[in-house]
């Protein structure tokens, strides 16, 4: 069995992709795509803590999978919600770049 | 008797239905008006019927320890307020209270209420404001009415509030004209300056028996619950209030002013609504004043004394006819003042009601002049009763009995003052008020034959007398002035004359000093024909006269200059003052207080806001470095 560090290790390092792409794009739709890696790298993470789990027998115990399969669910209907809000963005400002959206700033 | 509510309920519920549907109504509401407050007058003859009939065994009725005179009171729970910091909470309740003042005043107003409105209809004929009118005159009275059934202060000066927003609204009936509204103000903030005093004394009274019924305060003077002190005190403070509303000096000068009004409305604040108010008050809460050594009588006695013969010098020279009657007004509230103050309490209310009638009817008389002639100085008058004979005939009656022939109402009136000052009073006082006395029938002569004789003024030779809805309410008051004094006789029979009815401690029967009398029929006569000679005859120069008496004549006539004195005032002290409080209000309260804190508010915002960029990539950096820090803090805590 692979070692729980690795996956970790794995985790960690799609995370701070994901983190990186928000933080330095510029287009919406890639932000999106980084923070879904952001989710994922998570979901790695409880996955692989949940079966390396000390239990009575192999997979004794299913939360980490439960939370994996929740933010799975959450991340498709946020990506929904994401991307209708980028699709008005578009038609109304011909423009997905997060810098020139800025009707709330003072 | 416990109906006698009735009396100005259907006076207040006629003012708005004239003001809503006065269009509608025949003669645009004054047939209501008049119906209002010919119903009181009728409920007034039911409750003086009751009350004779009625004895201490009669419900809510017994003999009050104060007055001796038979009271009854009614009264229903109004509200229950808990007050801030007090223990328990405080009932109130509104009730009537009726004894022979309460009635006395009630005849008195209703009757001259009627009188005066059906006069008006004539007078104010044509008028734009016609309904409004009589809404206002309607709710002047029944005002009036509250105050003197009121059986606690505190319903007693709703009234007296409410009489003083008539008399603004009335004196101001005609606010195209400036004087008409200055005037209007003058009378509403130099009475209220006295109304602060009525209401400091009110609550005085409140904080030291708890109530705020007059009974409860009158006992608790009889029985010494309030210290002398507390009741000298409040005694002076319910006088300030009677002062402002009574044109005492120094607070007559609204009264002159008043005259802007129309001359019915007048009529009906000199004789029976609004200034009698502060007469009545003194008299109704009587027991507070004479309480322990009485010395706020003394207080009362000498402003009324001071308001006496200051105002009837002035009325000496006034040339404007509805001022003489104003500062004659002023001085014979000065009489009635002292006779309070002189424990001459039937005499005053005795005088009040006889003034009134006389008074209604010269000002009725004067507007009758006015009406026809459209002038208010007595120069432009003179020989009038060739033309208006029946006027002519009403104002003397009127101006005699104010002067103070025998016979006539006032006569008997005063001499019943007289006879109390002389003998509660020092003898400086019965000389100045006999002086009085002699200035009031001058004054009064003067007018009289200033106006209706003399040379007929070729430009008043078209005049007509007043018509019949005018001459009928000054032929009843006429035979009022004329007649009315006989009340104060012992007739024969169960009437004891107005002393054994409304009395202060122990009824009075009539009595006449014989040198006092005298001496007062001397002055009167010896006045009158002096005025006659001067102002009819013309055989005694006015010039001469005057020219003689210069300083004083100047004196006079700028009224002791008591309006300069009051503008300096308020130019000088009251305005500098409020613009060093407007001063402080801008730079203090507002610009550092208020404008303070929110400029520091701003500041901080405008500096703290540089962080809100719109920069996404920022906010996410801001966000990991935060869940970083949280992340570190809570491991920290954890090992």
């Amino acid at each position: 069995m692979v070692d729980l560090v690795w996956f970790q290790l794995l985790s960690a390092v799609l995370f701070v992709i994901g983190l990186y792409g928000v933080m330095a794009r510029r287009s919406a739709v890639l932000i999106i795509m980084s923070i879904e890696l952001m989710l994922n790298a998570v979901n790695i993470n409880l996955i692989a803590a949940a079966s390396h789990m000390e239990g009575v027998g192999k997979f004794s115990n299913f939360d980490g999978q439960l939370v994996a399969i929740f933010i799975i669910t959450v991340a498709a209907a946020e990506v929904g919600l994401a991307l209708a809000i980028i699709l008005r963005m578009f038609r109304n400002k011909s423009t997905v770049n997060v810098d020139e959206i800025n009707l709330m700033k003072w | 008797m416990e109906w006698a509510w009735l009396i100005p309920v259907f006076s207040f519920a006629a003012a708005p239905i004239i003001v809503v549907f006065g269009r509608l109504l025949p003669t645009k509401g004054a047939l209501l008006s008049i119906l209002a407050i010919g119903g009181g007058f009728a409920v007034f003859w039911f409750v003086l019927d009751s009350w004779m009939g009625a004895g201490a065994a009669t419900s809510g009725c017994f003999t009050s320890e104060n007055t001796e005179m038979l009271t009854c009171n009614y009264e229903r729970s109004w509200f229950n307020a808990g007050l801030v910091g007090a223990a328990g909470s405080v009932s109130l309740h509104w009730g009537i209270l009726i004894d022979p003042l309460t009635i006395a005043m009630l005849g008195l107003v209703t009757f001259v209420a009627l009188m005066v409105q059906i006069y008006s209809m004539s007078y104010m004929h044509g008028d734009a404001r016609f309904g409004w009118y009589f809404a206002v005159h309607s709710l002047f009275a029944a005002s009036m009415l509250t105050l003197v059934l009121a059986d606690n202060f505190l319903l007693l000066y709703v009234a007296w509030e409410l009489v003083g927003i008539c008399s603004y609204l009335l004196i101001g009936f005609w606010h195209e004209r400036p004087q008409a509204r200055e005037a209007a103000k003058k009378a509403f903030i130099v009475t209220r300056i006295g109304d602060v005093g009525l209401l400091v004394g009110i609550l005085l009274i409140w904080r030291d028996v708890g109530s705020f019924s007059m009974l409860d305060a009158f006992e608790a003077v009889r029985t010494g619950a309030m210290s002398e002190g507390v009741a000298t005190a409040s005694a002076i403070l319910l006088f300030l209030g009677a002062m402002g509303k009574s044109a005492q000096i120094p607070f007559h000068v609204w009264l002159p002013d008043a005259m802007e009004g129309p001359t019915p409305v007048s009529a009906l604040i000199h004789a029976a609504t609004m200034v009698v108010a502060g007469v009545y008050l003194v008299a109704r809460t009587f027991p507070i004043f004479q309480a322990y050594d009485a010395d706020p009588l003394l207080v009362v006695s000498i402003v009324g004394l001071v308001t006496a013969l200051g105002a009837a010098t002035i009325a000496l020279v006034a040339t404007d006819l509805k001022r003489i009657l104003a500062y004659s007004t002023i001085s014979h509230l000065g009489l009635m003042m002292l006779s309070l103050g002189a424990f001459g309490y039937s005499a005053a209310i005795f005088h009040m009601m006889a003034h009134g009638f006389s008074k209604a009817l010269l000002f009725l008389g004067a507007g009758s002049v006015l009406h026809s002639t459209e002038f208010q100085e007595t120069g432009e008058m003179g020989g009038l009763r060739k033309v208006m004979p029946l006027t002519a005939i009403v104002f003397s009656i009127g101006a005699l009995s104010l002067g103070g022939i025998p016979i006539l109402a006032g006569f008997w009136s005063k001499d019943e003052i007289l006879i109390a000052v002389n003998d509660h009073r020092n003898v400086s006082f019965i000389i100045l008020t006999l002086v009085t006395a002699g200035l009031s029938a001058l004054y009064m002569g003067r007018a009289m034959f200033l106006v209706f004789f003399g040379e007929l003024k070729a430009q008043n030779e078209h005049v007509h007398d007043a018509p019949l809805a005018m001459a009928l309410p000054m032929a009843v008051l006429a035979v009022l002035a004329l007649g009315f004094g006989l009340i104060s006789f012992n007739w024969p029979g169960d009437f004891g004359g107005i002393g054994t009815f409304v009395f202060f401690g122990h009824s009075e029967s009539f009595h006449f000093k014989a040198w006092l009398g005298a001496v007062s029929i001397v002055i009167a006569v010896v006045a009158f024909i002096f005025t006659y000679r001067i102002y009819a005859q013309k055989s005694i120069s006015v010039d001469d006269l005057r020219s003689r008496n210069i300083e004083l004549v100047k004196l006079w006539e700028n009224k002791y200059y008591f309006d300069e004195v009051y503008q300096w005032i308020i130019d000088r002290v009251v305005l500098v003052f409020s613009r060093f409080i407007a001063f402080f209000d801008r730079a203090v309260v507002n610009d550092i207080l208020v404008n303070g804190p929110a400029d520091v508010t701003r500041k901080f915002g405008i500096a703290l806001r540089v962080h809100v960029s719109g920069h996404v990539y920022s906010y996410t950096l801001v966000m990991a470095i935060g869940s970083v820090g949280l992340g570190i803090f809570v491991w920290l805590r954890v090992v």
